[in-house]
């Protein structure tokens, strides 16, 4: 090769690598982090992107040198000259791109090791998923359920999770951590949020109907403040449904509501007592016209349509997507939701 | 070594098609789809009166239960019904029954008019076009379920469809760009051009190439067809998790079933290519002297034939657990929802690489043409299919990084994953080495060609994003993984699918494509191919997960963009059609050899006479020895031979 042309290629080469450092820097590519984990996963994701961006403009730079230079003339009939190879730039290129990706195997492995290292004395919180909604426990204090996931910044919080029927993942962005939940197995994962807000979980593994729905809040609290809402009163959390609204006094049944909210029934439904608006399912303002449609007393209809939702399924809307929650709910549960739906469609009617 | 004795003179045949069908009557006994329309029905209800039969003995309510006549009266007896119909197992029938069979007159060879192409037909070019025009059919029905998908997420909040439609609209399209799209048409395409490569008359089993074709149909159409049953189409993602798709409403098992279709073909054909691979390689064929193309299909094959099984396996038991109630993968009856996944994922990511060899052997036949030069490491390049295929077996759980898998199981399928980066890597860097100091001719193959390698290399960086665990728990089911799963299939697959389409489309049709129009094609595509996909990493790295049809506001400006994008890229296909319909019918007429190539298909006319070659080619050395001063590939006829190009070499 002449001097000039490995000149222009280096040239190319610095280009291209400046193309690909804009674009890497340029964007915002990932939120800002609120766990130490997350900020150990995006050093992992500038270290790849910084090996990246090396071979991207090597290969970009040696590709569009040979697309500018290397034209056939439109004249020219003759071949290129007859090279089978070159055993060592094939070594060379073996060898080069085996020892970066065990780089960044390395790298990986050893931030993985650091990420599930939850210390002494974590934080246990429980996350239960179902269609399509979350719900957090906290066995250190007294059990204390809330739909909204509350922790205290600065704390090693280990999550053990579980689903109720099918695949859910637990996500927070500013979190980066990320675990599958499904029925039947019991995944930890281990966050150490470091930055006080209010963050969104999402759902991201699809989980039917409601999938793009399933979200609720993730809140990192001040410690004194995580410590003085986790003793307070029982079943806190209700009152701060994740569809907004949630200050509607409940027409009777304080345990009516608290299901409605816990088991994710306003993630689907749209029920004024409860300050819900979903549409993946019927209104449940209607709850009446459809018992009538349906040839059912009310009560009745209520009541079967919990414990059994294909029995009747309102024109319009597809059967078995309403998960069946005879099989999730006790007896009493069933009956306080029941009561709960048949005391806001009865205070609408007078 | 060689793979038959001697060059062999094959009989002369008198060309002509099948006998005209008989009139009145009797026509309804032709194989045909006038027989096919009748077969269908009566084993449609054949299947469904075994059901209402069983339940009735069984004493089982109600004894008509639509579920289980659909199941097995339209997904699996009509489909038999069909294939008898039209007329794929007669052969096999007339002989199992001991009945005369017809004597081979190889009547059911070749195509002399369009209605061949409607038929049973054994000849291996017509069963390539057969494929090629069925695939891009289904091509078209994903492509258009696509827009559907961004039409609806251009905005923030429901607007088009309910979720439960959304949530179909996608899996639908994903399956048929997989199972109908991107694994048969790379399948048609080397049903064409691998026989001729090898020097061979035609495929080992030509009967069972026919009858792989025409599953595929079965399969497309009972895919599409979910849409119609009532609770719409299957909607748990053409990954189907169970216990999701479990519960799902009736139109999963038309994918459950539609697999078993789809991937009985490919097994099929997969099977055929091997054999035809290992014993019909012309004299002087060694393994060494293959197209890059051929051993890309040799290993694609060998993928297909290990893995698929293990799909069909999965989506028969969550059929099972649904129809039968066993409990494979649900929890109430001690099964195992995450063995889903496994089962699944060993199929599925090998998948990945019958979905891209192919397309790599395309890039280093067209690469080495238009460049004029040898392929650049030729036994290195062959070699690395072979890695990628050992270590593709290895790497499956790197889809489970956060999916709740023994935690240990993580970093092994991290190094796996990230090793196969190498073997990529040097297919890479041999195409830029081929192209370097060549006479590159920028025709639209190669134009196609280079977009794939340019593409590819951005699809395989972001793969080490995802194969490194730590990132890949942050990105997981977000739209990096769309962008990067695009940015393979798409900007691999389906660039090389078009690099093949315009490369063979010569040899195909004995025309010429118009090459304005396909520059024109290519630009289109990938200006809109990369403003389509390249902003759902940013989305994804931000936050957005997948498989959603409503998403926070933060990103309703990128999804604008996105959609307005993939409105373009659809249209870009509309030039892709044009230019073939017309090109096909009144393009001007192709040369024999226009590339100037070396591999035998090059060699005879365009379109190829039914047999290939009037006598079978003696191979002399290596496919792609651009440069090298009187070197040959083959030698056509016994006359040019001399004495010592008559011994096979090796």
């Amino acid at each position: 090769m002449r001097r000039g042309s490995i000149v222009q290629l280096v040239l190319f080469g610095l280009i291209a690598a400046a193309a690909g450092t804009t674009l890497a820097l340029a964007p915002a590519w990932l939120p800002e982090p609120a766990t130490r984990e997350a900020g150990r996963i995006h050093f992992v994701f500038w270290f790849v992107t910084a090996i990246c961006v090396f071979i991207f403009a090597i290969v970009a730079a040696v590709l569009a040198y040979a697309v500018v230079k290397f034209r056939r003339q439109p004249d020219d009939d003759t071949d290129g000259p007859p090279i089978h190879g070159h055993t060592g730039l094939e070594i060379a290129w073996t060898a080069v791109p085996t020892v970066l990706v065990t780089a960044i195997g390395i790298v990986s492995a050893i931030v993985l090791a650091k990420d599930d290292a939850a210390g002494a004395n974590p934080l246990r919180v429980d996350v239960t998923a179902q269609q399509f909604a979350w719900s957090f426990g906290y066995p250190s204090y007294g059990n204390k359920r809330s739909d909204i996931l509350r922790l205290p910044v600065n704390r090693s919080v280990v999550l053990h999770m579980t689903s109720k029927d099918v695949a859910h993942s637990f996500w927070v962005p500013e979190f980066s951590q990320k675990q599958d939940l499904l029925p039947g197995i019991h995944p930890t994962l281990h966050i150490t949020p470091d930055r006080v807000g209010t963050y969104t979980v999402v759902c991201t593994e699809l989980c039917g109907l409601g999938h793009a729905l399933m979200r609720t809040q993730a809140i990192v609290m001040p410690q004194k403040a995580f410590a003085s809402w986790a003793k307070s009163g029982r079943g806190g959390g209700a009152g701060q449904g994740t569809q907004g609204g949630g200050n509607a006094a409940p027409p009777t049944g304080q345990e009516g509501l608290v299901l409605f909210r816990q088991q994710g029934c306003n993630g689907c439904h749209t029920l004024e007592a409860a300050g819900a608006n979903g549409t993946t399912g019927p209104d449940l303002d209607r709850l009446a016209t459809y018992a009538q449609t349906a040839g059912k007393p009310l009560n009745g209809f209520i009541h079967q349509s919990i414990v059994a939702p294909n029995a009747y399924v309102e024109k319009g809307y597809p059967k078995g997507v309403m998960p069946d929650f005879g099989k999730t709910l006790t007896t009493a549960q069933v009956g306080a939701l029941a009561d709960f739906l048949a005391a806001s469609v009865n205070k609408k009617q007078p | 070594m060689t793979a038959t004795a001697a060059p062999v003179h094959h009989e002369v045949h008198e060309h002509h098609g099948p006998p005209p069908p008989p009139r009145g009557p009797r026509r309804l006994l032709y194989p045909g789809f006038l027989r096919a329309i009748w077969m269908t029905a009566l084993f449609f209800g054949l299947g469904s009166a075994i059901v209402v039969l069983c339940r009735w003995w069984g004493g089982w309510h109600p004894i008509w239960k639509g579920e289980m006549i659909v199941l097995v009266g339209a997904l699996v007896a009509a489909p038999i019904g069909f294939l008898a119909g039209i007329g794929s197992f007669d052969y096999w029938t007339r002989y199992a029954v001991g009945a005369p069979t017809v004597p081979e007159d190889h009547s059911g060879h070749g195509a002399y008019s369009w209605r061949d192409y409607f038929r049973v037909n054994t000849d291996h070019k017509v069963i390539g076009m057969q494929y090629l025009t069925t695939t891009i059919f289904f091509f078209l029905a994903g492509g258009l379920l696509a827009l559907l998908v961004r039409s609806e997420l251009a905005k923030p909040g429901m607007q088009f469809f309910n979720n439960q439609t959304y949530n179909g609209l996608f899996s639908v399209h994903a399956s048929l760009m997989i199972f109908l799209f991107v694994i048969p048409a790379f399948a048609g395409l080397a049903n064409f051009v691998v026989p001729l490569m090898l020097g061979a008359p035609d495929m080992a089993f030509p009967r069972l190439n026919a009858l792989s074709f025409w599953l595929l149909p079965i399969a497309g159409i009972m895919m599409l067809s979910s849409f119609l049953v009532p609770g719409g189409a299957f909607a748990a993602g053409w990954t189907g998790y169970a216990p999701l798709s479990v519960h799902q409403p009736m139109g999963t098992i038309f994918f459950n079933m539609g697999v078993q279709w789809a991937g009985a073909s490919s097994i099929m054909t997969a099977l055929n290519f091997l054999v035809t691979i290992i014993t019909m390689r012309a004299p002087g064929m060694t393994f060494w002297r293959m197209p890059l193309l051929v051993w890309a299909n040799f290993t694609t094959s060998l993928l297909v034939v290990i893995a698929t099984p293990f799909i069909a396996g999965s989506q028969f038991f969550v059929m099972f657990d649904r129809v039968m109630h066993t409990s494979f993968f649900e929890t109430a009856g001690g099964g195992y929802p995450l063995g889903y996944q496994h089962i699944f994922w060993f199929y599925s990511h090998p998948a990945v690489y019958i979905m891209m060899l192919p397309g790599f052997g395309i890039a280093s036949e067209v690469i080495s043409v238009m460049s004029r030069k040898p392929i650049f490491g030729y036994r290195l390049m062959a070699l690395s299919l072979m890695a990628i295929l050992v270590l593709g077996f290895s790497v499956w759980a790197h889809h489970m990084f956060v999916s709740g898998m023994a935690p240990w199981l993580r970093v092994p399928m991290m190094i796996t994953t990230l090793l196969i980066a190498v073997p990529t890597g040097v297919k890479v860097f041999s195409w830029l080495a081929t192209m370097w100091e060549g006479k590159i001719l920028f025709a639209t193959p190669m134009l196609w060609a280079v977009g794939f390698v340019s593409m590819f290399v951005i699809g395989g960086l972001s793969g080490i994003y995802l194969g490194a665990v730590p990132i890949d728990i942050h990105v997981s089911d977000t739209y990096f993984v769309v962008a990067h799963i695009h940015y393979v299939l798409f900007g691999g697959s389906l660039f090389t699918i078009f690099a093949g389409i315009y490369y063979w489309f010569p040899k195909m049709t004995g025309r010429m494509y118009n090459e304005k129009l396909g520059k024109l094609h290519f630009w289109l595509t990938f200006i809109g191919f990369n403003a389509t996909f390249f902003p759902m990493h940013l989305i994804g790295t931000e936050g957005m997960p997948r498989r959603v049809s409503d998403y926070d506001p933060q990103f309703a400006h990128w999804n604008m963009f996105i959609s307005i994008a993939s409105f373009f890229l659809g249209a870009s296909t509309i030039v892709f059609l044009y230019n073939m319909v017309v090109s096909m019918r009144r393009g001007p007429i192709a040369v024999g050899n226009p590339w100037r190539a070396l591999t035998l298909e090059w060699q005879v006319s365009s379109p190829p006479p039914v047999f290939n070659f009037d006598e079978i080619p003696q191979v002399v050395g290596g496919p792609y020895e651009y440069g090298v001063p009187g070197a040959r590939h083959a030698v056509l006829s016994t006359s040019e031979r001399t004495a010592d190009e008559r011994v096979p070499v090796d």
